[in-house]
């Protein structure tokens, strides 16, 4: 069970969210619908009025040091996946004219074509497995963690944000024209929300915010630090390497590699003074690691010096590796969830060469003084 | 944007307030299908059916079979969402729940059938209009941006089709 506080937070969001969709009328499928028939343009405005409104806050916070923007879950990226679930997902879209989230409002309303959708939503779900093989070709085996548009158009993150105001801005013009308001004034012209949004965004020159002036700030720095938001579980990155995840590049950082030392199959050796001269590319996702950390940790403060911020320390280093992957230690038998939950990183730690461990192996070599449980180092 | 009736750019404003809040103090923003992922992703690993061992990972990722759905945020957000579309509807009372249960047979077969495909959409997509678009869109992310045009594109298209089918029947 989630803990209270999450739970707290997570019930709170959802009221919040459902409460807003329905005042806005969005549980109701004839705005929807008069939407994609252009002539009603509530839909497009709430989402608008979100995206700026979070974009904007979340980036500010980031440059005043009050949020880092790298601690918050990104949506996975596969672009042609994206761009095929896009056109499936935008077709039922239409024949519905609800999405998930208000078909669930439309539901909670007391609208049968609410709880029609949402039964929808839930079947297409659990029918994704029949329909994979049609789709699979197209889809990347590890989707690539959260690409930005800041790197993939090469802007700063203030001139994406004053792109996206200017289009939401143009589109509330666009729909004060259609529906012939005059509240305020001509249509084309800007409203004061409209223009402190772009002057929100513009701002954001001076403050330098977002990921590629982002924890530039010294205080977003010790934040990320801090959080440790900066780091990657060794099972994590054992996934990424076997999955083949594109962009990974993995840098070994320890002194005195020779021929036999073992390293992380895929990385490849450099020394601290060579990092400050490496080329990344904005897609690449860079993991450091040393022998416990310390190393690797200098290392990321270094690449985020340089303005190349995707980039990771892997936790605990070597010594995590070794623990982690190449000898993890199964639970006891009798947790069968635990053991269930074990089935994975068991097959992984074969795949890399490694030798798991069952519980009692683990526990007649461990020393009796030492606590139970996995043993955590924490030396960055 | 009728006379009299709160600019919708407004409740946009106050939902990404909400979004702001909660990147603040869970980490994360909303969603609504990764709930019907998690949910049914345990259901299909209950029955031994699809998402086990074998299936290719990109597909056990998409739904997850290990994921206990009460240990899942995205599952408590999305009952939230029930219930403030519930108290909501009832506090502004204008539109009677017995009057708006009235929908045609054939109007449910289609949402049903528009559900369905949303439902697969989103697996496809890593998302849908709540998790990828507004989360990811706010967040600037590359995959929003590309999900938002198209599925709006592929909407507008089949209304438009469905209008035309209407007219010659």
């Amino acid at each position: 069970m989630l803990e209270a506080r999450e739970t707290a937070i997570a019930l709170g969001t959802g009221v919040a969210f459902g409460a807003i969709l329905q005042r806005a009328g969005l549980g109701d499928s004839r705005v929807i619908r008069g939407q994609l028939n252009g002539t009603d343009y509530t839909v497009v405005l709430v989402m608008f009025g979100a995206i700026c409104t979070a974009m904007l806050g979340v980036l500010w916070a980031d440059a005043l040091g009050w949020m880092s923007w790298r601690t918050l879950a990104m949506p996975p990226t596969d672009l042609v996946a994206q761009a095929l679930g896009a056109i499936v997902f935008g077709g039922g879209f239409g024949i519905a004219a609800l999405c998930p989230g208000t078909a669930c409002v439309a539901a909670a309303s007391g609208r049968r074509d609410g709880l029609s959708a949402v039964a929808g939503v839930f079947v297409g779900t659990i029918a994704t497995p029949l329909v994979w093989p049609a789709f699979a070709g197209a889809i990347l085996p590890a989707p690539d963690e959260g690409r930005r548009l800041t790197a993939d158009l090469g802007l700063p993150a203030w001139g994406v944000a004053t792109i996206i105001v200017a289009l939401a801005t143009v589109g509330a013009m666009l729909a004060r024209r259609a529906s012939g308001s005059r509240d305020g004034g001509a249509w084309w012209q800007p409203r004061r929300l409209e223009i402190a949004g772009l002057t929100l965004a513009m701002a954001l020159a001076v403050a330098g915010a977002g990921p590629r002036g982002g924890t530039s700030s010294l205080t977003g720095l010790a934040a990320a630090i801090e959080r440790e938001e900066d780091h990657v579980e060794p099972i994590a990155l054992a996934r990424w390497i076997h999955d083949g995840k594109q962009g990974l590049r993995i840098i070994d950082l320890r002194d005195g590699l020779d021929d036999s030392t073992y390293i992380i199959p895929g990385a490849s050796p450099h020394s601290l003074q060579e990092l400050t001269k490496l080329e990344f590319s904005p897609d690449e996702l860079v993991v450091l690691y040393s022998d416990g950390g310390a190393h690797a940790a200098q290392g990321w403060v270094l690449l985020q010096m340089r303005g190349v911020t995707n980039a990771r320390v892997l936790h605990d280093g070597m010594a995590g590796w070794e623990d982690e992957v190449l000898s993890p230690v199964a639970p006891p038998a009798t947790d069968t969830a635990a053991a269930a939950r074990f089935r994975p990183v068991r097959e992984l730690s074969l795949w890399f060469g490694g030798r798991p461990l069952a519980a009692g192996i683990a526990d007649a070599f461990r020393d009796p003084s030492e606590p139970r449980g996995r043993r955590r180092r924490r030396t960055c | 944007m009728n006379a009299g009736r709160t600019n919708p750019l407004w409740y946009g404003v106050t939902l990404g307030m909400v979004m702001l809040a909660s990147f603040a103090l869970a980490g994360r923003g909303i969603g609504a299908s990764g709930a019907f992922a998690v949910t049914g992703g345990r259901l299909l690993a209950a029955a031994g059916v699809g998402t086990g061992d074998t299936a290719p990972p990109a597909l056990v990722e998409r739904l997850p079979g290990d994921v206990d759905p009460w240990d899942d945020w995205l599952v408590f957000e999305v009952l939230g969402v029930f219930i403030g579309g519930a108290i909501a509807a009832r506090v502004a009372g204008s539109r009677p729940v017995s009057e708006a249960v009235r929908a045609a047979p054939e109007r449910q077969l289609r949402t049903f059938a528009g559900g369905t495909l949303m439902g697969l959409g989103a697996r496809l997509a890593w998302g849908c209009t709540s998790g990828l678009a507004l989360t990811g869109g706010a967040l600037l992310a590359t995959g929003a941006w590309i999900f938002i045009p198209i599925a709006f594109g592929a909407a507008i298209l089949v209304t438009r089709l469905a209008r035309q089918g209407a007219r010659h029947a």
